[in-house]
């Protein structure tokens, strides 16, 4: 169940890396499909990353020579990573939802005040969910997966926003 | 105070495109001249910002610095949505017309509305898009100095079938003058006699109204605008030049006195400095003017806005 809750959350983290990582690179007034997309990349992208992490994890666990142990241990760090995670995401799906208040206000402060300072911390809040979850972890597979994952995660934003990056200057080549 | 923050020097992007001033041509711009000036004021980061451009023989690479300019544009449009700007417009835009309407002001069978600095358009283009207006017959324009940026901004339009149009040139030129004027973060642009000579051009018989848009002043500017340029741009040279802007713009009390001296026809004061009626800044602050004999019919159509507006003189 805790590994569910970890990929559902993954799966929103990369739909919103991609909504950002396309963000200020479509000048159109009307994005919808843009966006739409942009979040489908950055979901697709998370699978990816999760196909990899969950292959990691398996290999570990079935060359492990105390793969119950093991197993256990692995449980435990991710249900401490989701005490940092499932706040933080509660925040910003919190926030996102108030968008929907037809309140030129209220939307701009979730902005400025809130989903801006929220994607700045997502790093930290990564390093911190991942250190956490680790922390009294008491195999070294476990410690070493868990900085996989975090690495993973940390690397998926640049990436998908070095495709982001290319396809917006493919567009303004061929337009000019 | 950092260098960077400075609010005495100009922005890296005023310097890095430069156009004759009458035939508005584009002009060579030596890179090692742009650095200087920042190399004086001290400002590494602008310095870094400029070395990274490229040139050639010296002179800095005008189809480079287009895309910068194209590229960073798109970025500020983003921070432009995040502030539903357009809707921001469109709240001032409505009442300045039905009391054009109402008094029969010049231009009330045919307004133009001319955005000045209007870069790739997005207020335009979001008026075409999401507003009557041009159904009713508005003409929507967008005038820039950068002919680059108005290509873009045509293409645009173009691209989402936008009844606007956009126009590399002199916003208050005979053949291009408005009855209402619109800008976003441009009148920072305009320091010491510039701000009053820019105000006494509205005096054409056809205008009708000015809404300027720019950043407001405040404590939380410097810090504010750097954090969020820090998460929300990715060019160095929005980073810069968008927390300079921020830092650069002028006191609402200077943009009254500034447009009452220059252009005493228009009655004019400011709108939504605060946020409801707490004493938080808003982001951004709106310079509007007037025709004298708009203004009563204007308080009422702006109806429960009212409490925005300061005082109208």
């Amino acid at each position: 169940m805790t590994l569910v809750v970890l990929y559902l959350l993954a799966t929103v983290d990369g739909a919103l890396c991609g909504f950002r990582a396309f963000a200020g690179r479509s000048a159109l007034i009307h994005k919808r499909a843009y966006y739409s997309r942009a979040l489908l990349i950055g979901a697709v992208a998370a699978q990816i990353a999760s196909f990899f992490s969950l292959a990691v994890l398996l290999l570990a666990v079935v060359f492990s020579s105390h793969r119950a142990e093991l197993r256990g241990d692995l449980e435990s760090a991710a249900g401490r990573m989701l005490w940092v995670f499932l706040p933080y995401a509660a925040a910003v799906l919190f926030n996102l939802a108030l968008r929907a208040l037809p309140s030129t206000d209220i939307r701009a402060a979730t902005s400025v005040m809130v989903l801006g300072p929220l994607s700045g911390l997502r790093p930290f809040v990564m390093i911190a969910g991942v250190l956490y979850g680790i922390r009294s972890s008491l195999l070294t597979e476990t410690k070493l997966l868990g900085f996989f994952v975090l690495a993973t995660m940390l690397l998926l934003e640049s990436f998908l926003s070095r495709i982001a990056s290319r396809r917006q200057l493919r567009e303004l080549a061929s337009a000019n | 105070m950092f260098a960077a923050w400075n609010p005495s020097q100009p922005e890296v992007s005023d310097l890095i495109i430069q156009h004759d001033p009458v035939t508005l041509e584009r002009l060579p711009v030596r890179k090692d001249a742009v650095r200087s000036v920042f190399v004086q004021s001290g400002n590494h980061q602008a310095v870094r910002v400029i070395d990274a451009l490229p040139e050639r023989n010296g002179i800095l690479d005008p189809a480079a610095i287009d895309r910068l300019f194209v590229i960073t544009h798109s970025e500020m449009q983003r921070l432009a949505e995040e502030f539903y700007h357009g809707g921001r417009v469109w709240e001032l835009l409505q009442p300045v017309i039905a009391a054009i309407r109402a008094t029969k002001a010049p231009g009330s069978d045919r307004l133009r509305i001319v955005d000045i600095g209007c870069g790739i358009g997005y207020t335009i283009r979001w008026l075409a898009a999401c507003t009557p207006l041009a159904a009713q017959g508005v003409d929507l324009v967008g005038m820039d100095l950068n002919s680059t940026l108005i290509r873009e901004a045509s293409r645009l339009a173009r691209a989402e079938n936008l009844p606007c149009r956009f126009v590399h040139g002199d916003a208050f030129s005979p053949a291009n003058s408005g009855h209402i004027y619109l800008s976003t973060g441009v009148l920072h642009h305009f320091r010491g006699d510039d701000l009053a000579n820019f105000f006494r051009r509205h005096e054409l018989p056809e205008t009708q109204a000015f809404l300027y848009y720019d950043f407001q002043p405040s404590f939380l500017a410097g810090p504010g605008s750097w954090f969020f340029h820090m998460v929300r741009m990715r060019t160095a040279l929005a980073r810069h030049d968008g927390v300079l802007s921020a830092l650069r713009v002028h006191s609402a009390e200077t943009l009254v006195v500034a447009a009452r001296s220059a252009s005493p026809g228009f009655a004019s004061g400011m709108y939504g400095r605060r946020i409801w009626r707490t004493p938080l800044p808003r982001v951004f602050h709106t310079l509007i003017g007037l025709r004298r004999p708009l203004s009563p019919e204007f308080r009422r159509a702006l109806r429960h806005r009212i409490g925005r507006l300061d005082e109208l003189a």
